[in-house]
């Protein structure tokens, strides 16, 4: 590559920079404003099917097809993630607080582990409760993982690993609500506050 | 309005804290915290608030702690619903403004924590800024809420 090759591309992302600047980036104080967004905002992402599907939990298999007449919250992460995760089930945690014990009890709530060569079954045993004692990791085979991220349309990417190797993945992270028919009945984005799902899982739980 | 005077509390922590590296850069460090890493985590971020009252652009080009076998500056990305989490070579602290270190965005990642933190730890963070300053702050270690603030539905 020769220096103006270089440059050219320098330009081009400085270029792409600046457009995510321009179109994407949230400045400072605006948190709220960028919620309430959401609040309006809350649609249904892409509207993938959803499905049954068997995982293992720290406890042994789990099946969603044995969860029929409860609401089963599902989300897709990885435990080396240091902010994005623990944002959303924190987020998940405040939501589950505020239920009575009765719609509880009619409530599961998944954490389902992008990761599984690093999320060994001993980590998501202590990792998943440290949120709410209800959520429970869960994960599989690369492949198995994969086959319930598409049935939902949960998209991930393992980063190249760095010098220490260390890697990140990339990762949509929306709360997926499958209703008690089992259906999927809503795909809650990033940021979604607690009281929507609340509301969601309450609409969702109502005969 | 206790969350009010906690703010305000801070502040005065802070400003007073760091007069004495005011003297010598217009770099200030407000309200840092690191989030309290749930067990198994390997990983947690730190957060806070680089002011700059000077007149020259800084950077903060790179940061060290005794607490991580790693310490890098990161970024978040949120493309199309994908959150994409990067290593940055620094971050702008730009002249008579701030940079913002906070969840979803910029943060001082710590990797391979040597102990496990516990809430109300403090944990050393020194900053390092492009024009060879040093800074060593302590940021206390606070949990995420877990319950919604009451009465506020």
């Amino acid at each position: 590559m020769d220096r103006k090759t270089i440059w050219i591309a320098l330009i081009a992302m400085l270029a792409g920079v600046l457009v995510w600047l321009a179109f994407f980036w949230t400045p400072d104080g605006t948190q709220s404003l960028a919620q309430n967004k959401t609040h309006a905002q809350l649609q249904q992402a892409e509207t993938p099917a959803g499905g049954d599907f068997t995982l293992q939990s720290p406890d042994g298999a789990v099946s969603l097809a044995d969860q029929r007449g409860k609401v089963v919250l599902l989300y897709f992460g990885y435990t080396f993630c240091p902010d994005v995760c623990p944002t959303s089930l924190s987020t998940l945690a405040q939501a589950l607080s505020a239920l009575t014990p009765d719609e509880l009890a009619k409530v599961k709530s998944w954490f389902i582990s992008v990761d599984p060569e690093r999320d060994t079954m001993d980590v998501l045993k202590v990792y998943a409760p440290f949120f709410h004692p209800t959520i429970v990791g869960i994960s599989g085979s690369g492949e198995q993982v994969a086959q319930v991220a598409k049935l939902y349309g949960a998209r991930y990417m393992k980063q190249k690993p760095d010098a220490n190797g260390l890697y990140s993945v990339d990762h949509s992270s929306f709360i997926y609500v499958v209703a008690p028919d089992g259906k999927l009945a809503a795909s809650l984005p990033h940021g979604t506050p607690p009281q929507q799902i609340v509301d969601m899982i309450r609409s969702q739980l109502k005969p | 309005m206790p969350h009010f005077l906690l703010r305000i509390t801070i502040l005065l922590c802070a400003t007073l804290s760091f007069n004495l590296f005011a003297a010598e850069s217009n770099l200030h460090v407000d309200d840092p915290y690191v989030r309290l890493a749930p067990p198994g985590a390997q990983t947690t971020g730190a957060f806070m608030i680089i002011k700059n009252t000077g007149s020259a652009d800084r950077k903060l080009v790179n940061a060290e702690s005794t607490a991580a076998k790693t310490v890098q500056l990161h970024n978040h990305f949120n493309e199309n619903g994908v959150m994409k989490m990067r290593q940055v070579e620094s971050i702008d602290v730009k002249a008579n403004a701030q940079a913002e270190l906070k969840p979803g965005s910029y943060h001082v990642m710590l990797i391979d924590m040597k102990a496990e933190l516990k809430e109300g730890d403090s944990v050393p963070i020194t900053l390092i800024f492009d024009d060879g300053t040093k800074t060593t702050i302590t940021a206390p270690v606070r949990k995420l809420p877990m319950t919604m603030p009451a009465g506020k539905p």
